[in-house]
């Protein structure tokens, strides 16, 4: 097996000039993992839901940076009234 | 050509570009390195995305000639001006989170173009017309596919690691960014941080276990075939989810501190307060400064005057409370002139990093045409022993003209001081105040505040 340091690999394949550090890649994967296993529990669960009520289907959000920044706005000037 | 030491000395980690100077405006120099990448930018519809969001800096292309290295370089843009460069260590806590937001929600609509955020430093973030903006165009990098975020470990530094340590630890802890400019440790924040928030799973995996794991991998070679293909988009998607809803959750309520009801207790009646303002309006006016700072600005009560004026304005506040109330206003009116920022006079920020030249010092960052120090002089002189002279000579360093207050014995908030300590400042009088300040200034104006011990003067360097 070919094996190379996490940092030539990346510094190789992504031009990247940040050390990503080794633990910092693996957790991603582990959360990924756990994070991805809590979608499909969710997407699962709504699936059964569907079969019982007939909703309407929820596009995935989709967050735009200005939208982000303005509903950010927006709570915190509600919490400052 | 230009000389390389017009480089700008905070720019030079990143191998795919570096700013630069030229009669007294910024440029960015794209390498040829990055010519796939930038093009991949402008041309996938990302930046034009972002741009009309206004969330990363517009920049335009310029004449390739002006590169101070030509045998790399691919481009030459001209970013816009940002009115004034802030650092992390200097926002409040919502200026920090609306920042995290902002990257995140950067990161994740690159993916959506087919690209990466490679560089998730806070550093990238600046307040511009009041709001978070993204200035570094060169942070984005084609997405491979099942690759890990590489500026995962850096956002989780920077961002996750300080709000954290702020919301739920104590918000002194900010200083920490300070100490560390490439974010704080997460071993060092794991430890701080109260044992309860193990029990936060977005606290736990992010910063917890992400430490434990550093500290399992360090020394150890990873290979490519470990992490190539192992993680999905989607789940890519899930990460910066998580990691989104963990920063919102994060909260630091209305902080009540020292200066914070400053405005309920004070020595001026609604009349003397209007009238003070309308001083300093006059005064603004008479000097017609292209950029104002506010020393000790509070919540920016007359720092407003300047700002509403639309004169770029830095209210500067030791206070973070005062500065999060201030910064809560900007966001609420949609405030364009007005960036609040953490400092202490006593101890401003300094020049930091390599060659003590990656992050300027306040003091570098002007010289202005106006500083305002109002209601601040009696706790330079008395609280911290600052003689006079030193005050002044402080204050013409930073600007062409001050607007200052002084605030004598007879003063109750003067008197509140002395009450715990022996009087050792015999010089501190009006008299010795005009002594001392006519060392380096020309006296404009001097005007009393009606209704009140005060009087507020207008000078002009000399």
């Amino acid at each position: 097996m070919n094996f190379l340091s996490i940092n030539e690999f990346v510094q190789g394949a992504t031009r990247t000039y940040l050390d990503p550090g080794s633990g910092s890649m693996i957790i991603q994967l582990v959360l990924g993992a756990i994070l991805g296993l809590g979608v499909f529990v969710r997407l699962f669960w709504k699936n059964i839901k569907n079969i019982f009520v007939r909703g309407k289907e929820n596009s995935e959000e989709d967050l735009d940076p200005t939208a982000v920044v303005e509903s950010t706005m927006e709570s915190s000037s509600e919490e400052s009234k | 050509m230009i000389a390389l030491n017009e480089k700008v000395s905070g720019s030079f980690r990143d191998p795919s570009g570096f700013m630069f100077k030229h009669d007294g405006k910024l440029y960015r120099q794209v390498n040829q390195k990055y010519q796939e990448e930038y093009d991949m930018l402008m041309s996938s519809g990302l930046y034009e995305q972002l741009n009309k969001s206004r969330t990363l800096v517009a920049h335009k292309e310029v004449d390739l000639s002006l590169a101070p290295q030509p045998e790399i370089a691919y481009k030459v843009i001209q970013p816009e001006t940002i009115d004034f460069i802030s650092y992390p260590y200097e926002w409040c806590f919502n200026q920090l989170k609306d920042a995290a937001i902002l990257t995140l929600a950067i990161a994740r609509r690159a993916l959506k173009f087919g690209m990466s955020l490679k560089d998730a430093s806070a550093y990238n973030i600046q307040f511009h017309r009041g709001k978070p903006l993204f200035i570094d165009t060169l942070s984005f990098e084609k997405y491979e596919e099942g690759m890990p975020w590489v500026a995962y470990r850096q956002f989780c530094q920077h961002f996750l690691a300080p709000l954290a340590l702020m919301a739920k630890k104590d918000i002194r802890l900010a200083q920490l960014m300070r100490l560390y400019i490439d974010g704080i440790p997460l071993d060092l924040a794991s430890k701080l941080l109260p044992a309860t928030t193990k029990l936060n799973f977005g606290l736990a995996s992010h910063i917890h276990l992400h430490a434990k794991t550093q500290k399992r991998y360090e020394n150890k070679e990873v290979s490519q075939e470990q992490v190539k293909g192992r993680i999905s988009k989607s789940a890519l998607y899930s990460l910066l989810d998580s990691l989104l809803s963990t920063v919102r959750s994060l909260k630091v309520e209305t902080i009540q501190t020292e200066w914070t009801d400053y405005y309920e207790d004070n020595n001026y009646t609604q009349d003397s307060f209007e009238a003070k303002r309308q001083l300093v309006r006059t005064f603004i006016e008479k000097v017609q400064p292209k950029k104002v700072w506010d020393l000790g600005g509070n919540t920016g009560e007359f720092s407003r005057v300047a700002s509403d004026l639309q004169i770029p304005t830095v209210c500067f506040d030791i206070d973070p409370g005062a500065v999060q109330q201030n910064y809560d206003m900007v966001k609420k009116k949609n405030e364009k002139f007005m960036l609040p920022l953490c400092m202490d006079l006593t101890n401003p920020s300094p020049d930091l990093g390599w060659h003590n030249a990656e992050r300027d010092s306040m003091q570098a960052r002007g010289p202005v045409d106006l500083v305002m120090a109002l209601a601040l002089i009696h706790h330079l002189a008395i609280s911290n022993n600052v003689p006079l002279i030193d005050a002044a000579r402080y204050f013409a360093d930073l600007g062409e003209n001050l607007i200052i207050e002084f605030v004598p014995k007879r003063d109750s908030q003067v008197t509140r001081l002395l009450a715990s300590r022996v009087d050792i400042f015999p010089d501190y009088t009006l008299e010795g105040f005009r002594d001392a300040f006519s060392l380096f200034y020309d006296i404009l104006t001097e005007e009393r505040v009606p209704d009140s011990e005060r009087t507020l003067f207008l000078l002009m360097k000399k």
